[in-house]
């Protein structure tokens, strides 16, 4: 008996949220499919809450909101990237060199990218509303923090590159953070399909909470380099389970991603 | 109910469309096609990230002592599933099957580890299948 209660309860902890592995099947049955399983939230329909000013609060923790393994997924239905020539190209060879990806080395994600971990936002640091910085505390990779100013500040003349770039938010009518970044390197790819972008690229989020229980990141991204036009995507992030917190995820510890496959780290070839 | 309890198993093995969590590509590392079950000793736990691992001794095919490296999700999304550090014990006798590594022997992605006393742990690949974002991925 005890070892069929163990079932039930394993049973109840796999129900898995309603996707497919991205990688299909294999001999033993869809890859991924024990134990990583994440324990599905609850559906909370009702309007979020409010901070003492009125805006939207975008307290809980949050899984998505970004791209994993596509970022063409968040186009609107029947478009495409409109990628140069220069970018189909780069795809082409990351395709063929998918181990490249910084992010399997434990390198950030970037941005508008997004990880199967979750994030947690600070918005409110002094109680009374709106704080002068918001941050985006992230778990997974690679447990890192990203930074935006609410202070009316500009975006600096000149920049040095980096992951997560210059970021400076403000509100409109209190329902929707809007996040304009610059600065960026090109290291990060969008997603692990190597979508790339230049040290131009410019994003433009625009992050609502339209329920409880769901927020909405649409972000027009720009790049010149490797695109013909700007475009728009749109990913939603899943609020979690009640009780589940931000744990700690140092990526660096023991990473022996390369070792199994044979692949070496793209940043010390 | 050892029968029941190995229906159950087979169930859960086909649920299928589990939401991964790794940081890293399955494909690039490890066979899909390519799998492997063995009974050893558990030799060392290491919960560390980006994944967790464990060591089993066990024999190969000629009677020499070999020691696979075993990886498991982050500790994480273990924890998240119920597991502890302490799960997994240096001396416990298990069967682990999954896949085995593209290039490297010795190595695997574990997908299921029972133990000798009938336990049932869901080990995980090293997809990086993410989890229902709600609308759009």
């Amino acid at each position: 008996m005890r070892q069929l209660l163990v079932a039930i309860a394993a049973c109840a902890m796999v129900v898995p949220f309603a996707v497919q592995a991205q990688e299909g099947r294999g001999a033993l049955g869809t890859i991924g499919a024990l134990g990583q399983e994440v324990k599905k939230p609850p559906v909370r329909n009702e309007p979020a809450p409010r901070l003492p000013d009125g805006t939207v609060s975008f307290d809980g923790l949050w899984v998505g909101g970004g791209p994993v393994g596509d970022i063409a997924q968040g186009l609107p239905k029947g478009e495409k990237l409109p990628l140069k020539p220069e970018g189909v190209k780069l795809m082409e060879y990351r395709a063929q060199h998918e181990s490249d990806d910084p992010h399997v080395w434990c390198m950030p994600m970037g941005i508008p990218r997004s990880t199967p971990y979750p994030f947690r936002w600070v918005q409110d640091i002094t109680g009374g509303g709106v704080s002068a910085h918001m941050f985006q505390l992230h778990e997974g990779n690679i447990h890192s923090y990203r930074q935006i100013f609410m202070d009316g500040r500009k975006h600096p003349a000149e920049l040095d590159p980096t992951w997560f770039g210059h970021s400076i938010g403000h509100w409109e009518n209190k329902d929707t953070l809007v996040i304009d970044t610059v600065g960026f390197n090109d290291k990060f790819w969008f997603d692990r399909k190597g979508t790339p972008h230049s040290e131009q690229l410019h994003t433009i989020e625009r992050w609502t909470r339209p329920r409880m229980d769901t927020m909405v990141n649409t972000v027009t991204i720009e790049d010149p380099v490797y695109y013909t036009k700007p475009f728009t995507v749109t990913f939603n992030a899943r609020l979690q389970a009640p009780g589940d917190e931000l744990m700690e995820y140092i990526c660096q510890e023991n990473d022996q991603y390369g070792q199994a496959g044979g692949h070496q780290n793209p940043f010390f070839k | 109910m050892r029968a029941k309890f190995g229906a159950l198993l087979a169930v859960f093995s086909l649920m299928g469309s589990g939401a991964a969590i790794a940081h890293h590509s399955f494909t690039t590392e490890y066979d899909g096609t390519k799998t492997f079950n063995i009974k050893g000793t558990v030799s060392k736990v290491e919960w560390t990230n980006p994944h967790a691992r464990f060591y089993v001794d066990t024999t190969d095919e000629s009677g020499k002592m070999v020691t696979w490296n075993m990886e498991l999700a982050s500790p994480s999304a273990l924890a998240r599933n119920g597991w502890t550090s302490r799960t997994l014990k240096v001396g416990d006798q298990v069967t682990v099957t999954g896949y085995a590594a593209k290039v490297a022997q010795l190595r695997g992605d574990a997908r299921s580890v029972v133990t000798a006393d009938g336990r049932s742990l869901f080990g995980g690949a090293s997809d990086d299948g993410r989890p229902d974002s709600g609308q759009q991925q």
